[in-house]
């Protein structure tokens, strides 16, 4: 057998195939430099299966394998899964620390401290206020002064309290809203369970869904920041997600099994909203530490203030000033020129009051503190494996720049190559056997 | 990082740094116009809580300074009550010692008594003397006159002490009893001031050898007791204000180091924030630069 005349040709052709698919990809990769959770892609190629010549014909010689050219076997997209899983994991830690430093600085924020409107320096010119009437204890304005004093102390702790409430409210409904059925963890797990069920379809085919791969990957992703997620790669293609602490998975196949219960344990945002809204959580805490300071207040007032409690309620929400300035005791005697009982409210300042409170102001500096502290090195660690990420799968337009004149190039060499072969087969077919003609 | 670098993480990165750069820029910054490092309280969490207490001790100290005023303006109006009983208590007993030397006629004894009868209403005009609308000498019962003017001579008020805090668990009396130096009068018979001067004025009219004998003896002896007592109570006054005033200056040097205890807490260091302030704003100026010129090249400006 000897080579056939026009297989030359044929193997120009597929170059000039080869090297226009290798461009087209170029072409798609710049077009999606900028694209969110693109893999950059590559026309894998391959030579064709070689021409055997045999070594029968005087022609051919002692025979051989001829190439045939090269052909695109495959598009594949440049991921490494192991960076995924790594990142998402991170990016859960990110997510739940970045919610609870943002919540705990709204608390932080409530308390309004160092600051010379905030509970400490009400109780303050309160305890002043007691002292000020201790030196004119028949002065009615210094009584006026220690009620008025008193009411601003009181609905500082409420307004307060009240913030506190509204801050742990909201961290619910935001949690409600995320988790109902309009919110991204449905919207999410109706997505990838479509892809799944597409890529599934593409797999069957035979067929490499790249870009299909690289969306499912992306809302993975953004899953990862709800709740801590691990991914199982099926055989079909299809990915089943498990999500947070839920009993089930989240995503099997095309089946998506939500609404499930979460606790804390399920990290990311979702986790730690519920955890700082949780009966044990910070939030809790802080307003049961300021109801104390409140109970404490009142009690140690009204313990001295004898003829009639000064404050009623004894949460940071209810206490309330319940004298008139006429009521307000100063002395344990009728005696109008009496200031024992004046005196012995005024010297509770730095008592357990003030130092349950700044107590509680140090701790809800330091979980702020702590939550951000973490929430920075989270950002660090997930800003590496994004770089490591990005460094594998991300577009470099230099690299595509130099890919597109390497193919060029061998598109215009493959051309000529045809061109040689024409002038060829024209020496052949229309020179050849003229002579005499 | 790996070695292949990818077109968006160049410009990630960047931005990443001109962020952080412009976010150190702005925490100087706002130190600098607040004048304080703890803004928020996890600035410094520790700092912030005993900032709260240098603040509350400050302002303890603060009302501590107000009271030990209150209390010297209170032994003040106090003091010159007392210093001018005792200028017309030794008048008396000049007028005492004149009356009884014998030479004077009943009408000159006559006189001589109506002035000690004013001088008696002097002392008790001196006696309801008032210190911001309390009477200083009345005990607790400091909206009652302590003796009323003319011949009721009991005393009004009560032997309550009235105290001011003039630190943490330490305090004064600042109130005389002035009722054991004036007493209740003739009518309680109890040897007291007021009681000896209703007597001198009876034994300076009576005119009878008994009663100006008496006026050289007896009556001389308890004027001269009223005196010893008033300077007793003039002594214990005086060292009164001597402790208040030892308790106002330690307060002012207690408020002094607080204060700078404090400021070191929450104050921020100026120069040293200003220089890192400086340095922030030219390292920021070199991340916006060096993002311009390295997010601009690319192959694709040296290709035809």
């Amino acid at each position: 057998m000897s080579i056939p005349t026009l297989q030359g040709l044929q193997t120009a052709l597929s170059g000039l195939l080869a090297q226009q698919q290798a461009i087209d990809v170029a072409g798609h990769n710049i077009a999606n430099a900028n694209t969110e959770g693109y893999s950059r892609e590559r026309a894998v190629m391959r030579a064709n299966r070689p021409l055997v010549i045999p070594a029968m014909s005087m022609l051919t010689g002692k025979g051989g394998q001829l190439g045939t050219g090269v052909n695109v076997e495959t598009y594949t997209r440049i991921r490494n899964e192991y960076l995924d899983a790594q990142f998402r994991t991170q990016n859960s830690a990110l997510s739940g620390s970045a919610a609870e430093a943002e919540e705990l600085q709204q608390a932080q924020a409530a308390f309004n401290e160092p600051s010379s409107s905030g509970i400490a320096s009400q109780l303050s010119k309160f305890w002043a206020a007691w002292s000020s009437l201790a030196n004119s204890p028949t002065s009615e304005a210094a009584k006026q002064g220690v009620v008025a004093a008193g009411e601003q102390l009181a609905s500082t702790l409420k307004q307060v309290s009240a913030q506190l409430e509204t801050i742990s409210t909201q961290a619910n409904q935001q949690y409600a809203s995320l988790t109902g059925p309009a919110g991204e963890v449905q919207n999410y797990a109706n997505q990838i369970a479509q892809l799944n069920g597409q890529i599934k379809l593409a797999e069957e085919a035979g067929q490499k869904p790249n870009d299909m791969l690289d969306r499912r990957d992306l809302l993975l992703d953004k899953l990862s920041s709800l709740a801590q997620i691990t991914v199982n790669q099926q055989p079909n293609g299809t990915d089943t997600v498990s999500f947070g602490d839920a009993t089930k998975p989240l995503i099997e196949g095309t089946t998506v099994n939500w609404p499930q219960t979460l606790t804390a344990a399920a990290g990311g945002q979702l986790g730690a909203l519920l955890g700082l809204t949780g009966p044990t959580g910070a939030l809790a805490s802080y307003q049961t530490t300021l109801d104390a300071v409140a109970e404490n207040l009142a009690g140690s007032v009204n313990e001295l203030h004898t003829s009639t409690p000064f404050f009623s309620g004894s949460t940071a929400a209810t206490l309330a000033v319940a004298v008139t300035p006429a009521e307000v005791q100063t002395s344990s005697t009728e005696a109008p020129g009496g200031n024992d009982v004046a005196q012995a409210i005024a010297a509770l300042r730095g008592g357990s009051a003030d130092q349950g409170y700044s107590a509680l102001i140090e701790r809800v500096g330091d979980d702020v503190k702590t939550a951000q502290d973490e929430q920075a090195n989270d950002q660090t660690t997930v800003t590496a494996i994004g770089n490591q990420r990005m460094s594998v799968s991300g577009v470099s337009l230099d690299e595509e720049m130099t890919n597109l004149i390497s193919f060029q190039r061998a598109y215009q060499a493959s051309a000529r190559t045809m061109t040689a072969m024409d002038s060829m087969l024209d020496t052949l077919i229309l020179h050849t056997g003229t002579v005499g003609l | 990082m790996s070695n292949r670098i990818a077109t968006a993480m160049v410009s990630s990165s960047t931005l990443n740094d001109i962020n952080s750069a412009l976010s150190a820029l702005q925490r100087s910054s706002n130190e600098l116009s607040s004048g304080r490092t703890i803004l928020q309280p996890s600035d410094n969490p520790y700092g912030a809580s005993h900032a709260i207490d240098l603040q509350s001790q400050l302002d303890g100290l603060g009302a501590y300074a107000t009271n030990v005023q209150d209390a010297i303006s209170w032994e003040n109006a106090a003091g010159g009550a007392m210093t001018n009983m005792s200028s017309v208590v030794q008048r008396v007993r000049e007028l005492l010692v004149q009356a009884s030397n014998g030479t004077f006629s009943q009408s000159s004894l006559n006189s001589i008594a109506t002035e000690v009868a004013q001088l008696t209403e002097t002392i008790k005009q001196d006696a309801n003397t008032q210190y911001a609308g309390q009477y200083v000498f009345a005990g607790t019962l400091t909206t009652t006159r302590p003796y009323q003017p003319g011949a009721e001579d009991e005393y009004q008020g009560n032997v309550a002490s009235i105290s001011r805090a003039i630190g943490p668990g330490a305090s004064v009396t600042i109130n005389t009893d002035i009722s054991s130096l004036l007493g209740n009068g003739s009518g309680a018979k109890d040897g007291k001031l007021l009681d000896t001067l209703r007597t001198i004025s009876e034994h300076l009219l009576s005119g009878t050898p008994e009663g100006r004998a008496a006026l050289n003896t007896t009556d001389l002896k308890a004027i001269d007791a009223s005196l010893e007592t008033l300077t007793q109570l003039q002594a214990t006054a005086g060292s009164m204000t001597n402790q208040l005033q030892a308790a106002s200056s330690r307060i002012e040097d207690l408020e002094t180091s607080i204060a700078k205890t404090l400021s070191n807490t929450q104050d921020a260091d100026i120069a040293k924030t200003t220089i890192a302030f400086s340095n922030q704003q030219a390292a920021y100026e070199a991340a916006l630069r060096a993002g311009a010129s390295i997010v601009q090249e690319s192959l694709l400006n040296f290709l035809r």
